[in-house]
């Protein structure tokens, strides 16, 4: 059999050597400061963050696999977590487009009211996000003067979370662009580059790491909002109900074991989406 | 004559960056735009390149009309001061980009970058990212970048402007063996006189948006058009009405030569191996108080003539200007367009 050898390769010298050399480079760099600054950093973080996230996992994890599978075969549930979800990339990906474009047009061009449009943008992020949905219901709503009737649709929900998830790319976009020296894209220009292909080879590979950035942010921003949602999408199940109005109602019906399992299930798809994101900007930042 | 400038005025604001530049620059030799900072000179390689436009005014590259057309379209390789890297590219991407936007055949282009990355001996980075290497070699990475496309001139703004003294020493005279081999037409723009002396076929001496003087170094060094041309290419001095290098000026203890100038040291300053000599020249009594206003001149020896003499502080000396030296009247009104006369 030739696969033999290949198997025991592993126990073989060869293969043990990288892990010796690993072995020698030295455990850490930190020194006294540096080692308390970590300590209080971790300290706080796990105060904060990590502590009352395995609380909820455990929780969660007390009922074991069969507590997941009950609360994910709920359909309403399920419909929850798919429209949250679907919502949330959906309005990342226009993130992305929109928010780069907007970017663009802050850095790039000169017009009249540039300074009050840089200023306004952040007014979706600065507004409680209630306020939110109580501007977007007076022009979307029953009464809307646009004739648009949205509340109480997906529409709704996408409209809710498209505002309140505006200015992260901007934002993460906006001070690489500033940045970014305009001799290389003359230097593509006199190579022979037109404006397109400028913007794709050059410009753009220097913003997907501002741009996965900010659709991370944009994304778990989606995935999390309630606010904005209470009054304009009606939470109606199966319809326009997302994740975080279904954890509420399971907790006001005393059902925190259900409500655990569900908010880690939902940090467990935060994670998997920022780290796939993490490892697309690697690659396309490398690629050139 | 390869690239052909005639008429341009640009003006940024109240600024009048070129005022009526024309200028003609020949087809494989090595120019340099020399001048003052401000002085418009990068303004004119960029508007040659495309980069910028003119206010009025034409440009011609190889006889075609190059006025209208974006630089996309004039096949003019330009390198920049802070070189221009495209930091996602590797060092051979960087080179291949201009070849991949002219849609050449994998093969050819990858033959091409072996080719220039062996001129710039850089054949062993092609795999680095820009960020991995010296300034340096980032310009002759960017210099393999812009021959690639085999540019029918080729602009330099600055190129060694944001290296140190000793790689921008290197790099010169590089750039003088590439240009032997590789014969483009090549501009550069610089604001050293060294650099241009030592470099260039031909200078073109540019102040306040106007062309000085154009000619061969050695043109320029003997045969200064005016003051400012003089002074610009190198250190002057005046003595007896005349401006001149520090160097044109003989030194005796002895009245000995007609029109001496009588003078007594002041300061003895060792540079290396040369002697910067401070002389008050003007009449007799150095502590007097008109001695204040009298005029001082500075003379440059080597240290062994120095020693030979005995100067120092307090010696009587007699100057006269070499025979041969270039001199310009110094008492030219504002200093500007001053006669030349050379010889004495």
């Amino acid at each position: 059999m030739t696969s033999t050898p290949v198997l025991e390769r592993p126990a073989s010298p060869e293969g043990r050597r990288p892990r010796r050399v690993r072995r020698t480079t030295p455990r850490s760099t930190l020194t006294r400061g540096a080692g308390l600054g970590l300590g209080i950093a971790m300290l706080w973080f796990s105060i904060l963050v990590l502590l009352p996230l395995s609380a909820v996992v455990a929780a969660a994890a007390e009922g074991g696999w069969g507590r997941y599978l009950s609360v994910l075969q709920n359909d309403q549930t399920w419909a929850a977590v798919t429209l949250t979800v679907s919502q949330a990339v959906l309005v990342t990906l226009v993130n992305v487009v929109v928010g780069t474009v907007i970017a663009w047009v802050l850095v790039r061009d000169r017009f009249w009211g540039k300074r009050a449009l840089d200023v306004v943008i952040d007014v979706p992020f600065a507004l409680p996000t209630i306020v939110a949905g109580l501007v977007l219901l007076s022009l979307y709503g029953p009464n809307s003067p646009l004739g648009l009737h949205w509340a109480f649709t997906p529409n709704a929900v996408t409209l809710a979370l498209a505002f309140v998830t505006l200015p992260f790319i901007v934002r993460t976009v906006q001070p690489v662009l500033e940045e970014l020296e305009t001799d290389v894209e003359e230097a593509a220009a006199s190579l022979g580059a037109k404006r397109s292909t400028i913007f794709r080879r050059i410009i753009l590979p220097s913003l997907v790491p501002a741009i996965t950035a900010g659709a991370a942010l944009s994304f778990a921003r989606a995935i999390s909002e309630y606010g904005s949602l209470v009054l304009l999408s009606g939470n109606k199940p199966y319809e326009t109900e997302v994740v975080s109005v279904r954890v509420l109602t399971f907790i006001e019906n005393g059902n925190t074991a259900s409500a655990a399992a569900l908010a880690s299930v939902m940090l467990a798809i935060a994670l998997v989406v920022i780290v796939l994101l993490d490892v697309l900007q690697r690659r396309v930042s490398r690629r050139g | 004559m390869s690239i052909e400038v005639s008429g341009l005025t640009k003006k940024f604001g109240d600024f009048v960056a070129l005022d009526d530049v024309s200028v003609s620059l020949p087809t494989g030799q090595l120019t340099a735009l020399l001048g003052p900072s401000g002085g418009g000179k990068s303004t004119l390689l960029r508007i040659i390149a495309g980069l910028d436009t003119a206010d009025s005014g034409t440009v011609s590259i190889e006889g075609v009309d190059a006025t209208g057309l974006p630089a996309q379209k004039r096949n003019v390789g330009f390198v920049f001061q802070h070189y221009a890297v495209f930091k996602h590219m590797t060092v051979a991407k960087n080179v291949a980009f201009g070849l991949e936007i002219r849609k050449r055949p994998k093969a050819e282009i990858a033959h091409r970058v072996e080719e220039l990355l062996e001129l710039v001996h850089l054949s062993q980075f092609s795999h680095r990212l820009p960020s991995q290497l010296s300034g340096g070699q980032r310009q002759r990475m960017a210099l393999a970048r812009a021959l690639a496309v085999e540019p029918s001139v080729l602009l330099l703004d600055e190129p060694f402007g944001a290296l140190d003294a000793k790689v921008r020493k290197e790099l010169r005279d590089w750039l003088r063996r590439l240009h032997d081999e590789v014969h483009v037409t090549t501009v550069f723009v610089t604001h050293d006189q060294e650099e241009a002396l030592e470099v260039a076929d031909e200078i073109v001496v540019i102040n306040e948006g106007r062309v000085e003087q154009v000619g061969s170094p050695d043109q320029l060094y003997d045969e200064p058009a005016n003051d400012f041309v003089m002074g610009f290419l190198g250190e002057v001095t005046t003595l007896g009405g005349v401006v001149l290098r520090p160097h044109d000026i003989e030194v005796a203890l002895q009245p000995g030569l007609a029109g001496a100038v009588r003078g007594t040291v002041t300061r003895v300053l060792r540079v290396g191996f040369e002697v910067r000599v401070t002389v008050r020249t003007g009449d007799g009594d150095p502590t007097a108080v008109s001695a204040q206003a009298s005029p001082e001149t500075t003379v440059v020896l080597t240290r062994t003539h120095a020693r030979q003499l005995g100067l120092d502080a307090g010696t009587q000396v007699w100057l006269t200007p070499a025979s041969g030296a270039t001199t310009v009247s110094s008492m030219a009104p504002a200093g500007r367009r001053a006669a030349v006369t050379s010889g004495v």
